[in-house]
């Protein structure tokens, strides 16, 4: 720990990989608004980046809702449908219907190979794979 | 990071969205953002970034059309970062925005190098 503020006297590449670690990667964000945007449209990169950041805040402000939600009922675990919720309830009820067949499809894909049940408070354990993913649970 | 094929072709395929391919959005770096979101964030189920990866994308098409709305008015073809402040001050469920977006605008200059209208 620095005896002085911590204000840019750590070396500008751990401010950097600090900064990526709390954002979506630009590229993505920038080709999701590219999908939505005329072919002759340009972004401004302080454009892209103001919705990194909105990004992140969006993620924050409906896992707040959702993780209150979970306290309050007494669950370890955020889920799916703890986060369809807080959507509904922060204003974005446009979103949740799409979600939740979204999420209803991929239950019932995951559902179909594996027939374990639920159990919200184990360990998951990553298979082959990193990016497999268990419906029962992956606790972080 | 690529995902499995078949999630793709499940997920993404007719029904629930038109758009083809993989997440768009890194789960990994989702599921990060979401625990420093709050110290009462403790455990995560698999299902909840994946629902994010869908969830942002909506909030980004939105949130990119209608700040593309501001350009248009101004006569610009470059959507800047004043175009997503408007947007956010003009859009009730974004007020959650707008202490972020003044904070963006008092730190920087935006690029006037770009396609401006004069």
């Amino acid at each position: 720990m620095d005896d002085s503020t911590n204000n840019k006297i750590t070396t500008g590449d751990d401010e950097t990989a600090n900064q990526q670690e709390r954002l979506l990667p630009i590229a993505n964000v920038s080709r999701i608004m590219k999908q939505i945007l005329p072919q002759n449209a340009k972004i401004s990169k302080e454009a892209k980046e103001t919705m990194q950041e909105c990004a992140s805040e969006f993620i924050s402000f409906v896992t707040g809702e959702a993780s209150e939600k979970c306290k309050k009922e007494r669950r370890k675990t955020v889920n799916g449908d703890d986060v369809c919720w807080a959507m509904g309830t922060l204003g974005f009820d446009d979103y949740a219907p799409p979600l939740k067949r979204y999420l209803d499809r991929y239950r019932e894909v995951e559902g179909d190979r594996s027939a374990t049940p639920q159990r919200n408070e184990e360990e998951g354990r990553p298979s082959s794979s990193s990016t497999q993913f268990d419906p029962n649970l992956k606790p972080f | 990071m690529r995902q499995a094929g078949t999630y793709s072709r499940i997920l993404s395929g007719g029904g629930v969205s038109g758009r083809t391919g993989p997440h768009l959005l890194p789960l990994a770096r989702i599921k990060k953002i979401m625990k420093k979101s709050s110290v009462d964030v403790k455990m995560i189920s698999g299902e909840a970034p994946l629902v994010f990866s869908k969830a942002c994308e909506l909030f980004i098409e939105e949130l990119t059309k209608r700040s593309w709305d501001m350009t248009i008015q101004g006569k610009r073809k470059t959507l800047h970062k004043e175009d997503v402040a408007s947007a956010v001050a003009t859009t009730d469920v974004f007020d959650f925005l707008i202490e972020l977006v003044h904070r963006n605008a008092a730190d920087h200059v935006d690029d006037v190098s770009e396609d401006h209208a004069p």
